[in-house]
This record gives C-alpha cells, structure tokens and sequence, in this order.
C-alpha cells in the first residue's frame, strides 16, 4: 500500500485544455508525429511523462490515449510552447487520429505520470521496443545538456554517454531514429526479420554492449511486456539500475479508474498499483512480472 | 417568464430524504478516485457531494487486467473493488475528505448485511461522512449483485443498515433485473433516503480471432453514453413505483444529460465515466446548471424534478418491460 497523501503522487501540475494540431505527419509505417501548441504544458512536462489524448467532442472513440512526451518545440525566444508525440495507428482512436489536419482540435490532459527519475551520471543505455522509443529522445536531450524540462528547469547530471538500443519487427517501422542520431546519442537498431540492423532481439544488442564495454551506469527501457521483463532480467544480472516505463491500457490517466494497474512488490508479496499515478517509470527491481 | 429570473437566485438545492445537498451535481463512486486526485481538474468545494471509490472491509487487490475495455461510447470494466479496505480508507482518505467543505458519501460494499453494518457503523464513529451509499450492485465481484437482484435481501440490508446507524442511505441498485422497480420498492420499504439508479450494465467484449474475452474477469460492467437510456428508463419506472428521491447515474456528460435525469425524476445526478474522459466535466456542468433551470422557466430545480409529461406519447404502443 503507497501512502497516497504523498503529494507527487498526484497530477498537480496537470490541466485540461482543448488544443490545435500543428503537424500530423508520418514517420514510419503506421507511424504518425503529432505536434500541437500547449506552452503551459511544454513547459511543466518531463521526459517520461505522459499525457492524454482525445477526440474533440467524439463519444466514439469516447476514451482518452495515453501518449508519451516525444519532445518539446521551442518558439524563437527559447521558450518551449509546442509538444510532440508520437503514435502507433492500430485502433478506433489512432485510425480517426491520423486523419486530422492542421488546425483541428484535440482535447488534452497532462503532464501526468513520474516521469524519469534522473539518474546518475556515466552511461545512460536508453532500450526501446516497438513504439517504446518515444519516452527516449527528451530524456536523450535532457542528459546530454541539449535541453532543460520542468518548471521550474529540473537540474541533471549529464550523462557521459547515451547508447539507444532500439528493436522494431521491420525497417519500415524504426521512428525517429535521426532524431536520436542528431542528439549525438550512439544507436543500435535490431529488427525481427533482419531488415536493418542486428537481426534479433533487441536484449540481444544491451547484451553485447556489456559485455563488450563493462557495465553502464543506467538502463531505461520502454517496449513490450516481454521486452522489458527481458531487459530487466538482464539488468539485474549486471547489478545495473533499470528504470522501467510501462505501456499498461489506461482509461484516464489521473489515477481514478483503476485500470492501468501492474504488480508491483510490496511486504505481502505484490499488489496492484496505478501506473498512471504510481509510473509509468519502475524501478525494474520492483515489478512482479507474470 | 424565465428571462424574469437571474441566473445567481436559480435554487439548485435538493433534498435526498434525511440528506440536503445544495446542488445536485454529485461524481459517482469509482469514478472519482478518493477525490484527492481531481483537485487539479475540479472545485471539489461546488460539488453537491463526493462518492469516493467503494470501500470494503478487509482490503481486495480487484481482478485481473484487462480491466477496462472501450467499447461503442462505452466502457466495459472489471475492476473489481480494488481497494485497501476500511482502515487504510479512514487512516489515508477519510481525513482529506472529511475537510472538504462538499458532503462526502461514502459506498460501501459488503459480502454479508453484518459487513454492510460493520462499514456502515464505523463510518458514522469517525465522523466527516454525509451520508453511506450501499453498493449492492457491483457486478465484478463474487455475491455483489445478490443484494441487488433479490427484493428480500436488498430490503434487509437496507433494513439493517437503517438501524445500526442513523447516516442517511443510498442504495445503489442494478439494471440488470427483470422488475428494477421491485427491488426499488424493497430498499425503499427498508428505509434508504435515496436509490442510485444505475450501477452498470453487464456486458462483454471478444477478440474473436484469439478467442478469447478482452477483460481478464471475462464479463464486465457497461457505463458511458451507451447506457444513458436504459438508466433514463429505469429513473422513469422506478419514478412512477415510489416515493423516494431517485440520484440518476449512467452516461451523463453534459448538461443536457443532467437535464433529461431531472425531469425523468431524479432529484440529482452522478457523473461517473464522463470523468475519465472529461476530468473537468462535473465543473462545467455545475456552471452550466443555473442557466439550464433559468431556461426551463423554473426558478427551483426542486420545481421540475419529474416533470416528465407522458400524457403526449403514444402509450398505446407502450414498449416498457414492465409486462
């Protein structure tokens, strides 16, 4: 049982706002980047963090989606004024979702969630399934002096070094991967089917990298659920602290709902807890996997 | 005419038997969290009362995920009263709650009429609640619909809260029922001040090609806009079979919803599922809620509860259940 008195336990910086696209674009296959304008939530938001998204006015799709902080957009100032996500078409939500033009609107709720605690300085190894990438790049530009998130600006140790170590089923599907190039973070991609990059699983590549160059001093993982059960397992095994972001279904984002609850370890073994409002960031030596 | 009344002398205040509410804008239980939560979203002060998440005795961890799924203009869940029980309630929320300048009502659900008792009498002891709804309705958990769908048990619950304690009571009852008016007439017989009309529909969701239920407790219950008329059906039945204040809950999500619950005959309205979609619904409502009365021609809301006139429809080809 959390004490839920714990303040940052809560959406307090959180607001609702109807906001309008400035770009929907494709990225990848079945890929879309959603840019819209919200400076007082590109303001607040921390890498790690999540917000949620609807349909204006729609009762179908009627639930809002989850979606990870991509990065900020800065206006000519400095000042961050614009967010981007990024999204995975693959239901009711995301279909009508990658239609919209410039100019419509969205409904919005954030920043919520812990985001990423900020971790130790030395080498930061970022794993990503799928459309697990997303959390990374902001936290690829916070620890490498790039760009400053919060309000007011959280302060960082920077990282000596970024690896991301990104798996997708096929080429087609790998997002954003110039984004993280332009960082300056080292990438290592894997596919399924061999199309580019290591031909296998992406815990394959984490794997090789400490083998080969001795432990990091941190990894942060965002995938599937067997994924990330999997690049746990080998953070343990090197004794490496592993921050976790779990992709659980939500309904609300704000913790009332109870759905988007994981098995987190407690005295009694394990109990459930929100991963909106208790994550969606773990401590890997936290989580009860199935 | 109506454009006499300013909006500032609209009478919102409602009475739910023993229970004064000064609006009746209230947020349903297990869609408001302990509340807690939506204080960036909502004036949790304005409301007309607070139904944090059922609350159970001993603690229950709730069923397995899935536990949610979307369905059209619905939500099918299956939470399963995942909560820490009693205690961790009164040690954790209650104290928060009960400064809250809103009444909170407190659900609760038992597995027997001792535990409803038990919830319901330590309740009253520690002070700060308003009122206790008894979720007797719940359909994701073993024996939570028993009370619900059998007029003897829910008229001896009711009976048995009424006299342990002397916290005004909703009963909570289900619309999955042949005859929701039967088990309205026994709550009401039993003594609660108010019935919640509805909890959830049951219903399922199937992923035909991996054959198997999208929610991990395979059935579910449905809330969201696609229910709103089974629940305006069963506000006007059980409206028509007693004389208690009726709380209408079951898709509401603005104001005209609020509305159409109010001349059916409930005395208030819940927001549930709206909240998880719009978390500042229950706000722009409440704001919405003086213009709607003005534009009735009311000057109270008290005024046109039930005012649902019948006499113009076609009740020849009446096509209620009520058979």
């Amino acid at each position: 049982m959390t004490n839920p008195l714990h303040a940052s336990y809560y959406a307090d910086h959180a607001l609702q706002a109807t906001v309008s696209i400035v770009e929907n674009r494709p990225v990848a296959r079945d890929t879309f980047q959603l840019r819209f304008d919200c400076p007082e939530l590109a303001r607040r938001v921390l890498p790690g963090q999540f917000l949620m998204l609807r349909l204006a006015g729609a009762s179908d799709p009627l639930i809002g989606r989850p979606l990870a902080l991509y990065d900020t957009v800065l206006d000519a100032h400095g000042t961050p004024r614009g967010v981007d996500v990024m999204y995975l078409v693959k239901g009711n939500l995301t279909t009508n979702l990658c239609r919209l033009q410039p100019g419509q609107q969205l409904e919005i709720w954030g920043p919520l969630g812990n985001g990423f605690a900020t971790p130790s300085a030395g080498h930061l190894i970022m794993v990503a399934g799928g459309i697990g990438q997303t959390p990374m790049l902001a936290l690829a530009r916070e620890r490498l002096g790039l760009r400053c998130f919060g309000d007011p600006e959280r302060v960082v140790s920077q990282a000596e070094r970024v690896t991301l170590c990104y798996g997708a089923r096929s080429a087609d599907y790998l997002a954003g991967v110039e984004d993280f190039r332009e960082t300056g973070a080292e990438v290592r991609l894997a596919t399924d089917d061999g199309s580019r990059g290591h031909h296998g699983l992406v815990t394959e590549l984490l794997r090789d990298i400490l083998n080969e160059e001795g432990p990091a001093a941190e990894v942060v993982c965002c995938g599937p659920e067997p994924m990330m059960k999997a690049v746990s397992e080998v953070a343990l095994e090197y004794d490496i602290r592993c921050q976790v972001s779990l992709e659980t279904p939500m309904a609300c984002g704000i913790g009332i709902c109870f759905t988007c609850v994981a098995k987190v370890a407690c005295e009694a073994g394990w109990d459930y807890q929100r991963t909106c409002v208790e994550g969606p960031v773990f401590d890997a030596r936290q989580l009860v996997w199935d | 005419m109506s454009d006499h009344i300013a909006t500032a002398q609209i009478d919102l205040g409602v009475s739910l038997g023993r229970l004064q509410l000064a609006n009746p804008i209230l947020v349903a239980s297990g869609t408001f969290g302990y509340a807690r939560e939506m204080e960036p979203f909502v004036d949790l002060g304005q409301l007309g009362g607070i139904l944090p998440k059922t609350i159970t005795l001993a603690p229950r961890p709730g069923n397995a995920p899935w536990r949610t799924v979307e369905t059209a203009s619905g939500l099918l869940n299956s939470i399963g009263l995942d909560n820490d029980g009693l205690d961790a309630f009164v040690a954790h929320h209650l104290p928060y709650l009960r400064a809250l300048p809103a009444p909170v009502i407190v659900s609760i659900a038992g597995r027997s009429e001792t535990e409803f008792v038990t919830l319901a009498e330590q309740l009253e002891q520690h002070g700060g609640v308003a009122a206790v709804e008894l979720n007797i309705s719940c359909p994701n958990v073993t024996g939570g619909v028993d009370y619900g769908t059998d007029p003897n048990r829910c008229g001896g619950v009711v009976q048995a809260v009424r006299n342990a304690c002397s916290l005004p009571i909703l009963a909570k009852l289900t619309p999955n029922v042949s005859r929701i008016a039967d088990i309205a007439k026994a709550a009401a017989d039993g003594g609660a001040d108010a019935l919640t009309l509805i909890n959830t529909v049951l219903g399922m969701a199937v992923d035909w090609r991996g054959r198997r239920p999208l929610l991990g407790n395979v059935m579910g219950g449905l809330s969201g806009p696609a229910i709103k008329p089974i629940a305006l059906r069963c506000v006007h039945q059980v409206a028509q079979a007693v004389d208690v204040p009726l709380v209408g809950v079951g898709g509401i999500s603005n104001i005209d919803d609020v509305m159409e619950f109010i001349v059916a005959g409930a005395s208030a309205v819940q927001i549930g599922t709206a909240n998880y979609f719009d978390p500042s619904v229950s706000g722009k409502i409440l704001k919405a809620l003086p213009m709607a009365v003005q534009e009735s021609g009311a000057s109270r809301l008290s005024d046109i509860i039930g005012s649902l006139d019948i006499t113009s429809a076609d009740v020849a080809s009446d096509s209620t259940d009520n058979r």
